[in-house]
């Protein structure tokens, strides 16, 4: 029977870091997840730190000076337990992987990208795929941000009102394209899909090289391509003469299932297993280690047995942790102590915009140095439970723009921990 | 341990219109017949009120294979809500009688294996008769491509009651065989039946019917309802009395243990411990080697197999636990395939206007297949074997058979020939 060392639960960025390190690193590793995660959603880049200090006027233009002030400043933040040196690591660890499934992530802790979003503000993000980077708003060559009629989740108007309003040279052209006249429904899978194929391409170059004038780059919604992303943009590039890049849209994001997909397979390859449709519902414990977690099956629950167990379920967004009607947050699978403020008035401050941020998004759980969930004395409430990713307290990944960076970081963390511990063992 | 079960209707407001089911949709990835899952499910539902005519009539071409389920981070259980709206359908009378008659023919398999038994070759050579397969076709709208299964010569109880019962069985369980099983395939149920008895079980095939799994996913929901009574009546005192009740099947286990009290809101005593009594036959196994009474002195089968898990199987969601059995196997090497679904889906494949998408959404399931080049398939549902050796030409058997062999049991149907029986 298959001998399970790490259950990992949740399939976010956290989670599938987690269990592709603690997989390279040899052990035999299963991952839960209720569904598919926040990749989905995602942007496709790896935001490190956009935003520091929180009422600083600019984007942070170096992560790396950012994050040893905030480490300084915040010694919970989950940064400043990973550490800015395995921080780093994180990132090289992904840039490879990704560079390996032909797939380059481009970028360094020493420099923020400023590229475009999808309703044309200035994106800060520390690694972007090779389809975003000739967005870069810090250059000054004219742009057409390009949009399909009939596809609803983009709007290149927007996008380019929105950049000429901040001094970006950009115009807009929509595309109506015989290929998607006839179709019912045009999503961003979809249009991928399309992207992989030479005579759609063609047929969009054809469209679109009459409409380009002096502009010098072209921006596409995150469409081109699910697998082959880069030969996709390369071969547009030689069919219009000029620089492609990709913007992020609406969910279901491309770029982000591109991620997913070389992280599941990742796991995949070391023998992992990723399974989903199994919410994590309960978890049994006996002498300070727990012994077995529950999952929701068909008429009844299945069990989990492993030596160490990782949640990496989310925070209130993702779900992991919950409110009670009365303004409790209860961390849903273990019932595990969650920091933050526990009554619904203490939640938020009455100015909505304050910069000094609103209590309850940097609520969830405290943890030890190894990242073990610890009760208020500072203890670890087991002794092989491990949390990684935004389920942690003392960040605010959303203000930060910190959100993947996080996830990354402490996902590595752990798994690279739990790899550590196997060799040990053996 | 019981579930708590929410209503398929109260998931609907879990949606928070991710897309992500449409995403992993395998039926939207092929054709603009079928927008997604998001759309006909929680987004369609809320326009769908007693009196008042369904909103979009293109929720038939949801093939039911639930991989928006297991793929959705909020709990919306959209294929449910799919295939209460096609029963709405049903009964608001949007599909043609000629529909009707075409989706009970395919989703009554009991009579028709019933009827068509006791003339089995005359049904077998009109069933493969091309002229009676191009009328099936224009008339009734069955494609005449569609992998219709033959009758077996003789039936799997017929077979069972002349089987000598084994003596110094210490345990008991119930086998449910199903329709295939019965009528088409007796040899998976043969398989079965050895591998519990070489595990010191005396297996009691009582009396059963379909599990009305094929109505249930035809919307015809009052003949489901039927069957499923009849089921909790005959198979409730094995329950009672503490007997496990195991399928090869994983459709009829799946709707046993889910399909039938959820979507038609069967939660009495009976039909509960009916449900928490029935396991798939891998699942059954494998909880015997966590408590350490699976018999594992496997002889070698030295074979090479693409094992695909169907989709049905993955909605009951425990992993893969025929591959954590097929590992046991010495000299047996399964890879292990990906791919979401074959197209079949039960009936869903068979129908003259849903044949293309059906062979569609399974096209990367056959070119593993192809690419592999393996000799044979395992996979545990029925009508995903047939659908995967009427496209590849590669032959296809119920991981029990081959569990069997390894117990020693001489190979049948086609593992003999690859085996040599």
């Amino acid at each position: 029977m298959t001998q399970v060392e790490v259950l990992v639960i949740g399939a976010g960025l956290a989670g599938l870091v987690t269990a592709w390190q603690a997989a390279q690193g040899g052990r035999k590793v299963r991952l839960v997840a209720k569904g598919w995660g926040a990749l989905f959603w995602h942007a496709g880049c790896v935001d490190v730190l956009g935003y520091y200090p929180l009422d600083a006027a600019n984007a942070v233009s170096s992560p790396r000076q950012a994050l040893a002030q905030l480490v300084r400043e915040h010694p919970r933040h989950p940064y400043a337990l990973v550490g800015i040196e395995r921080i780093e690591a994180a990132l090289s660890a992904l840039q490879t992987l990704c560079e390996a499934a032909n797939y380059p992530l481009h970028g360094s802790l020493d420099h923020n990208w400023l590229l475009p979003s999808a309703v044309g503000a200035f994106r800060p993000t520390c690694l972007a795929p090779e389809t975003m980077t000739a967005g870069d708003l810090t250059r000054r060559e004219p742009m057409v941000i390009v949009g399909f009629e009939h596809f609803r989740d983009f709007y290149p108007e927007l996008v380019a009102d929105n950049l000429l309003e901040q001094e970006v040279l950009a115009r807009s052209v929509r595309l109506d394209l015989p290929a998607l006249r006839d179709r019912r429904f045009v999503t961003a899978p979809l249009l991928a899909d399309l992207f992989e194929r030479a005579d759609f391409r063609q047929q969009v170059a054809e469209a679109l090289r009459p409409k380009l004038g002096s502009a010098a780059r072209v921006g596409f919604p995150a469409v081109l391509g699910l697998r082959r992303a880069v030969e996709v943009k390369r071969d547009l590039e030689a069919m219009l003469g000029r620089e492609v890049f990709e913007i992020p849209s609406l969910p279901p994001s491309v770029p982000g299932m591109r991620l997913h997909n070389i992280l599941v397979e990742a796991i995949q390859r070391q023998g992992g297993e990723v399974l989903t449709g199994m919410e994590a519902v309960r978890a049994d414990a006996a002498n300070g280690q727990v012994q077995t977690v529950w999952t929701e099956a068909a008429a009844r629950l299945k069990p989990h047995r492993a030596r160490t167990f990782v949640l990496a379920t989310g925070g209130l967004l993702g779900g992991g942790i919950v409110a009670e009607p009365d303004g409790t947050l209860r961390e849903v699978i273990f019932g595990l102590p969650v920091e933050g403020p526990h009554e619904r008035v203490q939640w938020f401050r009455l100015d909505f915009l304050t910069p000094a941020g609103h209590p309850v998004y940097s609520s969830g759980l405290a943890v030890d140095e190894h990242f073990r969930p610890v009760d208020a004395d500072g203890a670890p409430v087991y002794t092989n439970l491990f949390a990684a990713g935004t389920t942690l307290a003392g960040g605010e990944v959303v203000r930060e723009r910190s959100f993947d960076g996080v996830a990354l970081a402490t996902g590595y963390a752990v798994g690279t921990q739990l790899a550590a511990q196997a060799q040990e063992a053996a | 341990m019981g579930v708590q079960v929410q209503p398929v209707e109260v998931t609907l407001d879990n949606c928070i219109k991710c897309n992500i089911c449409v995403t992993a949709c395998p039926v939207t990835a092929v054709t603009d017949r079928f927008p997604g899952p998001k759309y006909e499910g929680p987004q369609a539902a809320r326009f769908r009120h007693a009196g008042q005519p369904s909103p979009d009539l293109s929720v038939d071409y949801c093939s039911g294979c639930r991989v928006c389920n297991m793929v959705c981070p909020t709990g919306v259980k959209i294929a449910e809500i799919n295939a209460r709206a096609r029963a709405f359908m049903v009964e608001r009378g949007a599909f043609s009688w000629r529909a009707r008659l075409r989706n009970n023919l395919l989703a009554r398999s009991e009579t028709i294996g019933k009827l068509g038994h006791p003339v089995a070759p005359l049904a077998n050579a009109l069933l493969n008769n091309p002229l009676a397969r191009w009328a099936a076709h224009v008339v009734l709208g069955i494609d005449r491509r569609a992998p219709l299964p033959r009758l077996a010569p003789q039936r799997f109880t017929a077979w069972f009651q002349a089987h000598p019962k084994p003596s110094g069985a210490t345990r008991q369980v119930v086998y449910f065989h199903g329709c295939s099983t019965e009528y088409y395939e007796p040899r998976v149920g043969r398989a079965a039946v050895r591998v519990l008895e070489a595990n010191g079980f005396q297996v009691i095939v009582p009396p059963q019917n379909c599990c009305g799994l094929p109505l249930l996913s035809n919307g015809e929901f009052g003949a489901a309802r039927a069957y499923h009574r009849s089921n909790v009546r005959k198979l409730v005192t094995f329950a009672r009395q503490g007997h496990a009740i195991v399928g090869t099947s994983t459709s009829c286990t799946l709707t046993l243990k889910e399909e039938a009290p959820e979507l038609l809101d069967a939660y009495d005593e009976e039909a509960r411990l009916l449900a928490e009594h029935t396991f798939d036959l891998n699942e059954f196994l494998l909880t015997l080697a966590e408590e350490g009474t699976l018999r594992t002195d496997f002889q070698p089968v030295p074979l090479t197999a693409v094992y695909h898990p169907p989709c049905q199987y993955r909605a009951h969601r425990l992993g893969f636990p025929a591959v954590e059995l097929l590992q046991l196997v010495p000299d047996l090497h399964i890879s292990v395939s990906q791919v979401a679904c074959c197209g079949i889906a039960g009936t869903y494949g068979f129908k003259r206007e849903k044949y293309e998408i059906a062979m569609q959404v399974g096209r990367p399931l056959f070119d593993l297949v192809r690419q592999e080049g393996v000799p044979i398939v395992i996979c545990d549902s029925e009508t995903c074997r047939w659908q995967i050796t009427h496209a590849t030409g590669v032959p296809a058997v119920h991981p029990v058979e081959v569990l069997a062999v390894a117990y020693g049991h001489p190979p049948e149907g086609p593992l003999a020939s690859l085996l040599g029986g």
